[in-house]
C-alpha cells in the first residue's frame, strides 16, 4: 500500500502534458446505428412494425449517448522508473491521466525497436503501470502509448498518442572476476601485489633486521636458525592504468550477439572488474573516421562514463584522429591495453602493431563469432578458405609481436579465455 | 466474453434462418451472415496478435498473413452480418415474437462483441441498464403491434401501426435525458488525495 502511495507521489511530481483528444464514433456505435437504420428501413418497406421494435433499443442507446459530455483535453503524466538500464533489465513505466471526467481510459503500449514489452501491453483505468525490457544496447525510444477514452455509453472514443521518453540502454556486462595484471606496475598505491617490498599484506621475503623495523615483523623461527634477528617483508601493493580499446569499425554476426555487441559487453565487464580492483580505467573507441576516448579514472562513476562514452562516441570525437595523436591522458605510458575486436579491419590491426612497437602491453580479446556462408561453388569455397587463412595470419602476426590473442564467444565467462594471463603477471616483450 | 459473442452471433444466424426459405437471395444472405459472424469471431480471436511496424523485410508468407490480419481488422464484418440476418428474417412470413427475440439477441450480440473487443467487464454496461430496459419494452410493444390484427385490409392500417410504433420510439427518446442521467463512473472512484 505504501509503495503504491510512493509511486503515486513520484508520478505527481512529473509535469503533465495537456493533450487534445480526437473524438469519433466507436465501432459499437456504428453497429448500433446499422441495426437501428436497417430495422427502421425494413419496417417501413415491409410494413412490419416488429422491425421498428428491433431498431428501438439500438436507437435509444444512440440517443442516450448524445447526452454525455466529453472532455476535449486531458493531462497525461508519464514516468519511467529509470532513464538508464542495462540490457535485459526490467524497467517500469507509470502513466496517469487527469481531467478525463467519468470517461473510461484504456492504455495501449506500442514498444519501440528492441524493446520487449512483456505480456501486458494494455491496461484500463486512470493510471497504469507497464513493464518492459530493453533487449539491445543503444539510445532507444521506448515507444508510443495510445490512450483511448470511452464515454459512459461507450459510443464515442477519444484518441491520442503519447510519445514515450528515450532510454539509454547499456550493454549488459559479461561475467569477469579475475584481472590481468602487468609485471611492472607504476608507483601508485593500489591492490595488486608488486614485485617490490612494501607495506602490503602478501609475504615477500625475509631480511636482516635493521634499527627502525617494527618488532611485530620479526620472524622468530628464522632469527633462531640464523642467530641474528630476521624480519618478514611484504609485497608492495600498486595499481595500474588500464585502457580498453573497443573496435567499432565492424559489426558482423547475428544482431544481439554480433561482434560489436560482444566488444561492448566485454569492455563493460573489463571496466567493472578493473575498477573494482582500484585500477584507473579509460576507454578508446575506434570507429570509421576517427577515435573517441575517455582518459583513465577511478571509481564507480567512471564505469558509467566509460559506457556512455562507448554509446555516444560523438563526445570527444576527433575526425581523422589516430592513436599516434592521442594525448598521454588517453593512453598513458605503461598502461595495459585490453583490446576487444573482431580483427577484421586491416587499419585497426596496423594500429595495434604500431602501439605494440611503441611499447604498450596489450591483450586482444577476439570477438569474431561469424564466418562467411558456406556455398557450393568452388570459387566461393576457395574465397572462404582464403578469408580463414587471412584471419589466422592476422592473429599469428600479433602473437609473433608478443600480443596475446584470446577468443571469446560471448556466452562463457571472460575469465575462461583470460585464465592463462590472469594466473601470473603479464610480461610483454620490450 | 469472446465465446459468448461468437455463440450469440451463431445463434442469431440460426434463429433467423429457421425454417429455411429459398427465395429473395436467401442463400446469398445466409452466406453473408455466416461470413460476417465467422470473420468477426476470427477478428476477436486474433485481436491480441501484434503487427510489426516494419514488415518490408519479412518473408512473403508472413507478409500475406499480416495483410490478411489487416483486412480482417478493417472490414466491418458485424454490420454486414446484421443486415444479412435482418434480410433473412424479413424473407419469412410475419412472426412478431420470433423477430422480437431476434432483436434482443442481436443487441446482446453487439454488446458482447463490444465487451470482447474492448476488454471491458460487463459492469461497464451498468449505466445502460435503464435504457436497455426501456428498449426491451419498446421491442415488446413493437412485437405486440405486429400481432394486432389490422382494422381493415389494405396498406393504410399497416402504415398506421408503423406510425404508432414510430411515435412510441420518439416518446421514449423524449424521456431519455431523464432516464440516462449521468451517475458515478463504473467501478470508478476518486484518486487518493495527497497527504
Amino acid at each position: 500500500m505504501s509503495s503504491s502511495t510512493d509511486q503515486n507521489d513520484r508520478l505527481l511530481r512529473v509535469p503533465g502534458h495537456e493533450l487534445e483528444l480526437h473524438w469519433r464514433s466507436s465501432r459499437h456505435a456504428r453497429r448500433l446505428l446499422t441495426l437501428g437504420v436497417a430495422g427502421v428501413f425494413i419496417a417501413l418497406l415491409a410494413r412490419r412494425p416488429e422491425f421498428a421494435g428491433v431498431a428501438a433499443p439500438a436507437l435509444l442507446l444512440l440517443g442516450a449517448g448524445r447526452v454525455q459530455r466529453r472532455p476535449s483535453r486531458i493531462s497525461v503524466r508519464v514516468r519511467p522508473s529509470a532513464t538508464r538500464a542495462f540490457e535485459g533489465e526490467l524497467v517500469a513505466l507509470d502513466v496517469r491521466a487527469e481531467g478525463q471526467g467519468d470517461s473510461h481510459v484504456r492504455w495501449t503500449l506500442h514498444p519501440g525497436t528492441d524493446i520487449d514489452p512483456g505480456e501486458v501491453t494494455a491496461a484500463d483505468g486512470p493510471q497504469a503501470r507497464f513493464t518492459f525490457t530493453p533487449e539491445r544496447w543503444g539510445r532507444r525510444q521506448i515507444g508510443t502509448m495510445d490512450v483511448v477514452l470511452r464515454d459512459r455509453w461507450r459510443l464515442a472514443e477519444g484518441h491520442l498518442t503519447v510519445t514515450l521518453p528515450k532510454l539509454d540502454c547499456y550493454p549488459a556486462p559479461a561475467d569477469q572476476r579475475t584481472r590481468v595484471v602487468l609485471r611492472r606496475l607504476p608507483n601508485r598505491l593500489g591492490e595488486h601485489p608488486a614485485r617490490t617490498s612494501g607495506e602490503g599484506i602478501e609475504f615477500f621475503g625475509v631480511r636482516e633486521y635493521v634499527p627502525g623495523d617494527r618488532q611485530r615483523s620479526i620472524n622468530w623461527p628464522a632469527s633462531t636458525r640464523r642467530g641474528r634477528l630476521q624480519v618478514n617483508t611484504f609485497a608492495a601493493e600498486r595499481s595500474q592504468d588500464v585502457v580498453l580499446l573497443a573496435d567499432a569499425t565492424s559489426d558482423v554476426g547475428v544482431p544481439g550477439s554480433s561482434a560489436l555487441d560482444l566488444a561492448l559487453r566485454g569492455a563493460a565487464a573489463a571496466a567493472r572488474a578493473y575498477l573494482e580492483g582500484r585500477d584507473r580505467v579509460g576507454v578508446i573507441t575506434y570507429q570509421w573516421g576517427g577515435v573517441s576516448w575517455l582518459g583513465p579514472g577511478l571509481g564507480r562513476r567512471q564505469l558509467y562514463r566509460i559506457i556512455d562514452s562507448m554509446l555516444a562516441s560523438d563526445s570527444g570525437y576527433a575526425r581523422g584522429a589516430s592513436f599516434r595523436r592521442l594525448p598521454r591522458a588517453a593512453l598513458p605510458p605503461g598502461a595495459l591495453v585490453v583490446v576487444f575486436s573482431p580483427l577484421l579491419d586491416q587499419r585497426f590491426v596496423e594500429s595495434l602493431r604500431d602501439m605494440r612497437e611503441r611499447g604498450f602491453h596489450m591483450l586482444v580479446v577476439d570477438v569474431l563469432n561469424a564466418e562467411p556462408p558456406v556455398r557450393r561453388r568452388r570459387e566461393d569455397r576457395m574465397a572462404r578458405r582464403i578469408w580463414q587463412m587471412e584471419q589466422e595470419a592476422i592473429r599469428f602476426s600479433l602473437r609473433e609481436l608478443g600480443v596475446p590473442v584470446v577468443h571469446w564467444d560471448g556466452v562463457q565467462s571472460l575469465d575462461l579465455p583470460l585464465a592463462a594471463h590472469t594466473r601470473r603477471p603479464l610480461a610483454g616483450r620490450r | 466474453m469472446r465465446g459468448a459473442a461468437i455463440l450469440l452471433g451463431a445463434g442469431c444466424v440460426v434463429w433467423a434462418t429457421a425454417p429455411p426459405v429459398h427465395r429473395g437471395y436467401a442463400d446469398f444472405a445466409l452466406f453473408l451472415a455466416i461470413l460476417g459472424v465467422a470473420a468477426g469471431a476470427l477478428r476477436l480471436v486474433l485481436a491480441a496478435v501484434p503487427v510489426p511496424e516494419e514488415n518490408y523485410l519479412l518473408p512473403l508468407p508472413l507478409q500475406l498473413c499480416l495483410r490478411f490480419l489487416e483486412v480482417l481488422r478493417l472490414v466491418p464484418w458485424e454490420e454486414g452480418a446484421l443486415i444479412a440476418v435482418l434480410w433473412l428474417e424479413v424473407l419469412h412470413r410475419a412472426r412478431p415474437w420470433h423477430t422480437a427475440f431476434l432483436g434482443a439477441a442481436l443487441i446482446a450480440y453487439l454488446l458482447a462483441t463490444h465487451l470482447a473487443e474492448s476488454g471491458a467487464s460487463p459492469d461497464a454496461l451498468r449505466p445502460q441498464v435503464r435504457v436497455l430496459a426501456v428498449g426491451a419494452g419498446l421491442l415488446a410493444l413493437g412485437a405486440g403491434a405486429g400481432m394486432v390484427p389490422a382494422v381493415g385490409p389494405g396498406a393504410g392500417s399497416a402504415l398506421l401501426r408503423l406510425v404508432a410504433a414510430g411515435a412510441l420510439i420518439a416518446a421514449a427518446g423524449l424521456v431519455l435525458p431523464y432516464v440516462a442521467a449521468p451517475g458515478p463512473p463504473p467501478g470508478g472512484g476518486r484518486w487518493p488525495e495527497r497527504q
